[in-house]
Formats: C-alpha cells, structure tokens, sequence
C-alpha cells in the first residue's frame, strides 16, 4: 500500500512537472506577443509595406515593442497599420517619433521601427497616427554605391586625361619653378592612388553585397546587425563625399587648365608672361595645394574604410594574397 | 420438469437434493463447427458431476455458457432458477458470486501477488469489506489448500501444483456453491493431480457445493465423480457412476481407459 | 483473390479497430471507474516511460543542433539556429519522435500483456470475478496513454531544447536567457497547441491499438508475439496518418 502511495506521489509530481513546462512555454510566448499585458493602439500610413504582415513585430529604438495588428488599403498610396504596442513603453513614445518598415535581419521578417526624434514633444495616446519615414532599403544603398563608383570612375578619367593634357602642353617643362612641378605631380600621383584604391574598395563593396544578397558569405551575417548596416551607410556616404571632393578637384583643375590653354592658344601673351603673372602662379599653387589636401583627405577616408570591422577581414585577405603573389 | 429424473439422478442412501443447475437444448457453434448441440444436464445439490470428452468436444465451451463468458446460439442454462443466457452484465455479476471457475491454465494475474490473486475477487464482488474480514478469507482460503507460507509470492514463483491450489484458493474464496472445474488435472504429474482431486473432495465436503469438472483422466474421475457424462458429438452420449462405465464395454467409453 | 481478401481484411480491422474505440466512450464513461487502476497505470504508462522519452528526447535535441549548424553556417543564418530547432523541435520532431517512442514501448507492452492474459484466460477470470475486463484493463490503460503522453511529449519537448542548448553550446558559448528567448520569440500559440492537441490523439491511438491487438489476441505464445508486434506497427503507422491529418487541419484553420 504504501508503495502505491509513493508511486501516485512520483506520477503526480511527474504529471505537474509536464503542465509546468505547458505553462512556462506559454508564458513565454506569451511574454513575446504581448498577449497577456496591457495595451494600446497607434497607427501608421505607409505608402509600401514591402511584406509587412499582421503580426509582424514592431520595435522601438531597437527593442520588441509590440506587433502588428491590423492592415488596411486606405486608397492606391497609402495604407494604414494598426501597431498594438504595450503599455510599458507608452511614456517613451512622441507624438513626433517616425514609423518606418526594416528589416529584422537582412533577410528577415519585415518589423515597424518606431523611431524617436530629437525634439521635445508631448507623448503619445491611443488611437495616435504617427508619421512614416521612408524606409532605408538594401537595393538604395547599393545603387547609390554604384553610382559613387562610377563617379569615381569618371573622375580618375578626367583626372588623367587632364594631366596628359597638361603634359603635352608642355607646360610642365616650361614651368621652372620646381615646387610647383613636384608638387603637382606628387598630387597627381595621391589622386591616382586613391582613385585607384575608391575603384578597389567600390568593387569589393559590391561583390560583397552581391555575396550578402544571395544569402552566402560571412558578411551576410554581419549584415544581419542594424548596427553594422548603419556603419555601412555612413562608409558609403563618405566615399560619396570623398569623390565630390575629387570631382571639385578636378573641375578646379581642368579649369586652370583650360584657362592656361585659353591663354596659350589666343596668343594673349607670350607663356613668360604668363608665369610671371604672380596672380596665376599664385592660383596654381593654391589650386595644386588644394588637390594634395583633398587627396589627402580621401585617402584618409579610405584609410578609416580599411580599418572599419565590415572590411578589416576583406583587406586582410586582399594583403595576404599580395604578399603570396610578391612571394 | 426436475422431478421426473430425480431417482436416476441422485445416488440411493442420499436425501432428495433441489437441482441448482438445469442445462435444456443447449446449442452453440463456433462458424460452421457446431460444438453443442442439443446439450442436457442437471446438477443437483452438492453433487460432483464429471463431464468426460475429448479434446475439442465442446466441455469447455459448456461451463463458459454456464457462467456466462459465452454465450448459446439457443437454450436455456437455469442457475438456481434464472436463465443464465438472458442476464444482464450486472445480473450475471451476481450470480457469479455464487459460483467458482477454475481455469485450465490457473489464469493467476501474474502481475499480482498470491494475496492480491486471492482479494481480488473479494474486493470486485463485495466492495466495502474491511480489511481484516479480507485477510481472514485469504489466509482461511491458502489454509484449505495448505499454502499459507506463499501468501506474498508471485505466482512466477510457484509450481504447477501450487499454482493450481492458490487458483482453487481463489475459486473457493467466496464461498460459493457451484465450482466449475476446467480440466483441473491436466498438465500436472499424477501424485500432484491426486493431491488435487483429493482436496477438490475435501473442500465439497467442507463448503457442501455442487460441482460439474471438466475432464478426460480417468483418475480424476475415479477420485471426484458422482456421476460421470461422456460428451460425444455435442450430445449427453451416455450417463452414470464411475463402476458404471468401467464395467461399460462400449467403444466410445472404452478409449478413455486406455 | 489475395487482394481482395487482403483489402476485406484491412477492411475488417478498420472496422473492428473503430467499434472498439467507440466501446471505449460508450462502456469507459460510465460507472464504476477504475480509478485505482488507471493511477497505476498512469504511473507505469507515464513515468515509467520518462527515462526512454528524456534520453531520447536529449539525443535528438543535440543531434539535430549539430546537424543543421554547418548548413547554416553555410548561409549565413547561423544566430537563427534557436530559432530553427525551436520550430522543429516544438512543432513536429518532439511530438512525433515522442510518439513513435512511446508506441514502441507502451503499444507492445499493452499488446503483450492484454495478448498474454487473453490467452492464459486471466481476462474471462476477471470477468468471472465481477470485473469488466474491458473497464478494467482496457479502458485505464487507453486513457492513461492519452493523458500521459502529452505530458511525456511536453517534458520530452523541454530536455531536448536543453540537449540543443548544450548543442548549441559545443561550439560557441551562448547563455541560456539568450537561447530560450530566441526559441519562444520564434513561437506562437499557433506553433504549440497544435502541436499539443495531436498529442492526445497519438496517445489515444497507440492506447487503442494496443489494446485491441491484445484484447484479440490469437492463441499461443506466437499470437502474442504477433499481437505485440502488429501493435507497434499499426500504431506507428497511425501516427504518421494522424500528423498528416494534424497538419492539414492547422493549414485550412490558417494556424500555419
């Protein structure tokens, strides 16, 4: 008999033991999809909801906030989401904070992020519509990355055809002033390095994202980080700056250079003249001192792009595999 | 109907017993094998009767109607004078308290003790007895069959004789006043089987119940019956003592002695 | 004529299989209950079975972990491998494995057993001694198989998460808040009941089967060999039907 008693004790500890992990595993889900907590409304116009779904989670700066509840075709642009979002973090949201549709992941679900901005504001009530930000799309970015390598491209273009075009003016041997000539040609020298290395980096970029989109390569996951496609972003936007700094070079001294043909050509006055005239040798110089600046500063820039953690790894092999090839 | 048969029926020097088992037309077929067919029998009043047939003549499938795990394609089997057939599940519950089977092969619950064999019919039938008033009837029942010291074996433990005494045990244990004997010799060697049959005797005398064994050794017959039934082809082919068939010359009755 | 004999056969089986399930709700609900009898079988249908279902369970949890992580690694996704073994382990590989197990050991013991008593007549002795067979032994041991397995199922369920944990673990160092969170964050009630629910019927399946391949038994020591056998195998077999019908009930509910 009192074997029974203890075996109903073990059965019934056994059977406890299974409702616990029901409850505990329903708890947890629970917990996830804000069913068991209080709640509140806000809604959201969007014009493209790229997948968005019911259901989809909705996250604010970066932290589970709530899902999506409801979805509706307002008219041909906009459609309107019903975010459910829990009342803990009710205090934290502005009225002026924008909704836009990410992704969790790079190729994960579709989320809402709820974004704050940074001016003061009352907070939100139920019912509130929020405004939308458009939404930071991988396939922007990587046209805008094409588009800056070309742009780079085309200026390394420019950049050599007015150098040649300079030498066989034969300006070069004709101007004496010796600063002036190794300046230039120190400079031409930066431009052409760093062209050369925007080309490379753009091109890895690329390869990189090709790689990352067909879901293959480490850098998918790194991708998956909001954090790491922000760093990408602000790379990219660097090499754009960094080209238009090129581009203003460059057009300064075609430019100049035009000027000296112009000057050449219509026989305005003998090239002694010319290099005499301090203004225009004085221009030239500030003009070459600009180019070693921005040059300089491009090649900083790509330094720092070296050095960024996305592509450490990249060069890393890119300078194994020269130093093999020099072997 | 019970009247007619009595001064064949009953052996002389006894008093007139009441028949507590009357079998009329008895038919029962398995498919297209019919086993029963047209079966006739009265047992009285604390009487053995031993009803004697081959393998596969139908003498098991007569007591499993008589207790009702078969049931008769038709006929009638009168126990104490309600119609076994026509029982209800609750209603044959309550006849069979009145009566004990025991299986050919013991049918022991091999998953329950010696003790727990013995309660549980007592606890099935009679719910609400107290525990001493059940340990008094188990340790009464193992001592009619001398097996005391086994109460809290496993029947896996036990020999073939002991295991057929404990089930005897069960059968006897409550009281009842018909036993239904199942080949209870087969299968056991014949200084065991003697045993048997001498305390089957033992306890009839004890409890004054009413018998009907099942058998095809002579022995056993010899020892327990009052009366003797060759079951031939479905049929009650023949009836009487023991020296009524030994002296017997037929041929039918003759292949038993052999 | 074999096939057709066959098919009648199949045909029969069916039928008889059903009319014994019904006789379970039509004799099994009413009085007097085996209460008793169904906590020790409870007892032995259920926690008995712990050990195997845990060991199991823990196998496959680390098994799997290993086995899907190079391939994920291969496309990148490797932080979504809770995530992975969460779904899979939660929604289909817990259940069935559990259930397969479960029909291994429990559909072959009731088979034997019940075949056993059928032919040493132990089941017309407890009929004999006021007992409903039918209530006694095969009504308890069918409810105790479909409660007991969900509860096996859910425990089965929550060791082999923790084998994927320690999966997981091998080879980076995750911390438990992490992976737990990811495996519920990629389940929802949609994932779970289902997948609970069909436990039931898997218990209740195997239950049956057992015991109508026992409660008909053939003679002899080989009728119950076999009813043992066929047991497992039927109710393996209808467990995977039973999955198939699962799922596709959960699609036209939209649970998917």
């Amino acid at each position: 008999m009192a074997n029974q008693v203890e075996n109903n004790t073990k059965l019934g500890i056994f059977v406890l033991s299974g409702l616990m992990v029901l409850m505990i595993a329903f708890y947890m889900i629970g917990k996830n999809h804000t069913l068991f907590g209080n709640n509140f409304n806000l809604k959201v116009r969007f014009a493209n909801l790229n997948g968005l779904t019911e259901g989809s989670n909705v996250m604010f700066a970066g932290l589970q906030a709530g899902t999506v509840k409801n979805i509706q075709l307002i008219n041909d642009t906009s459609i309107e989401v019903t975010l459910l979002i829990d009342d803990k973090i009710k205090d934290f949201v502005r009225k002026n904070a924008l909704a836009s549709i990410g992704t969790d992941g790079l190729m994960g679900n579709k989320v809402v992020n709820i974004v704050p901005v940074n001016q003061p504001m009352g907070k939100v009530e139920n019912g509130d519509m929020l405004m939308a930000k458009k939404a930071v799309n991988m396939d922007q970015m990587l046209q805008t990355l094409s588009k800056t390598n070309s742009n780079v491209a085309d200026i390394s273009e420019g950049l050599k055809t007015t150098v040649l075009s300079i030498n066989k003016s034969s300006v070069m041997g004709i101007l004496n002033d010796k600063n002036i000539g190794s300046s230039l040609s120190s400079s031409l020298k930066n431009i052409n390095k760093a062209t050369l290395n925007a080309n490379q980096i753009t091109a890895s970029i690329n390869e990189m994202m090709l790689q990352a989109k067909s879901g293959k390569g480490t850098l998918g996951i790194l991708l998956t980080d909001t954090a790491t496609a922000e760093n990408l972003r602000e790379a990219i936007a660097k090499i754009r700056m960094a080209g238009d700094n090129v581009n203003h070079m460059t057009s300064d001294l075609n430019k100049m250079v035009l000027d000296i043909n112009h000057n050449l050509t219509s026989g305005k006055g003998t090239l002694n003249t010319l290099l005499r005239d301090t203004t225009i040798a004085k221009n030239l110089k500030a003009s070459m001192d600009n180019i070693q600046k921005g040059t300089d500063a491009f090649n900083q820039d790509m330094e720092a792009l070296k050095h960024n953690f996305l592509f450490s790894g990249y060069f890393k092999k890119l300078e194994k595999q020269q130093a093999k090839d020099k072997k | 109907m019970e009247t007619e048969k009595d001064d064949v029926l009953t052996k002389p020097g006894t008093p007139l017993k009441e028949p507590v088992i009357v079998i009329e037309h008895l038919y029962k077929s398995f498919g297209d094998n019919a086993v029963l067919k047209d079966f006739n029998l009265i047992i009285n009043e604390e009487e053995n009767v031993v009803v004697l047939g081959k393998s596969g003549s139908g003498k098991s499938v007569l007591i499993k109607c008589i207790i009702g795990l078969l049931k008769p394609d038709s006929g009638n089997i009168f126990v104490f004078g309600e119609n076994v057939p026509d029982m209800a599940h609750e209603e044959l519950d309550r006849i069979r308290t009145k009566m004990g089977f025991l299986f050919q092969g013991n049918a022991l619950y091999d998953s329950m003790t010696v003790r727990e064999n013995l309660e549980f019919p007592l606890r099935r039938h009679w719910i609400g007895f107290s525990q001493a008033k059940v340990d008094g009837l188990v340790m009464e029942a193992l001592g009619n069959v001398g097996l005391k010291h086994a109460v809290d074996m496993m029947p896996a433990e036990l020999s073939g004789g002991m295991l057929k005494r404990v089930a005897l045990a069960r059968t006897m244990i409550l009281q009842p006043d018909i036993i239904l004997y199942d080949e209870p010799t087969t299968g056991l060697d014949p200084v065991t089987a003697r045993e048997i049959d001498t305390l089957i005797i033992t306890l009839q005398r004890k409890y004054h119940t009413s018998s009907i064994i099942i058998s095809h050794d002579m022995n056993c017959v010899k020892n327990t019956a009052d009366r003797v039934v060759l079951l031939l082809d479905g049929k009650c082919y023949t009836e009487g003592t023991y020296l009524d068939f030994e002296k017997s010359t037929d041929e039918n009755i003759r292949q038993f002695f052999e | 004529m074999a096939p057709f004999s066959q098919t009648k056969k199949f045909l029969d089986d069916t039928g008889s299989i059903s009319r014994f399930a019904g006789h379970f709700f039509s004799i099994g609900i009413k009085p007097r209950y085996e209460i008793k009898e169904l906590l020790a079988q409870c007892y032995i249908i259920g926690y008995k079975s712990l050990p195997l279902i845990g060991l199991t369970g823990f196998i496959m949890g680390l098994v799997l972990t290993m086995q899907l992580r190079p391939s994920l690694i291969i496309y990148g996704v490797e932080s979504k491998l809770p995530v992975m073994i969460g779904i899979a382990i939660v929604r289909e590989i817990g259940p069935v494995i559990t259930a397969l197990i479960f029909a291994g050991k429990i559909g072959s013991s009731i088979g034997a057993e019940l075949g056993s008593m059928k032919v040493t007549e132990q089941i017309d002795a407890m009929e004999v001694s006021g007992t409903n067979p039918f209530k006694y032994l095969v009504a308890t041991r069918i409810l105790a198989a479909t409660l007991m397995l969900p509860v096996l199922t859910l425990l089965g369920d929550a060791i082999s998460l923790f084998g994927a944990y320690l999966g997981v673990n091998i080879h980076t160092v995750t911390n438990y808040h992490l992976f737990f969170t990811q495996v519920f964050q990629s389940l929802s009630f949609g994932d779970v009941l289902p997948a609970f629910i069909k436990t039931f019927f898997f218990g209740f399946a195997v239950g049956v089967i057992g015991c109508y391949k026992g409660y008909f038994s053939s003679k002899g020591t080989r009728g119950v060999g076999n009813s043992a056998n066929s047991a497992v195998v039927l109710a393996s077999v209808m467990i995977f039907v039973i999955d198939l019908l699962a799922v596709q009930i959960t699609d036209v509910l939209g649970l998917n």
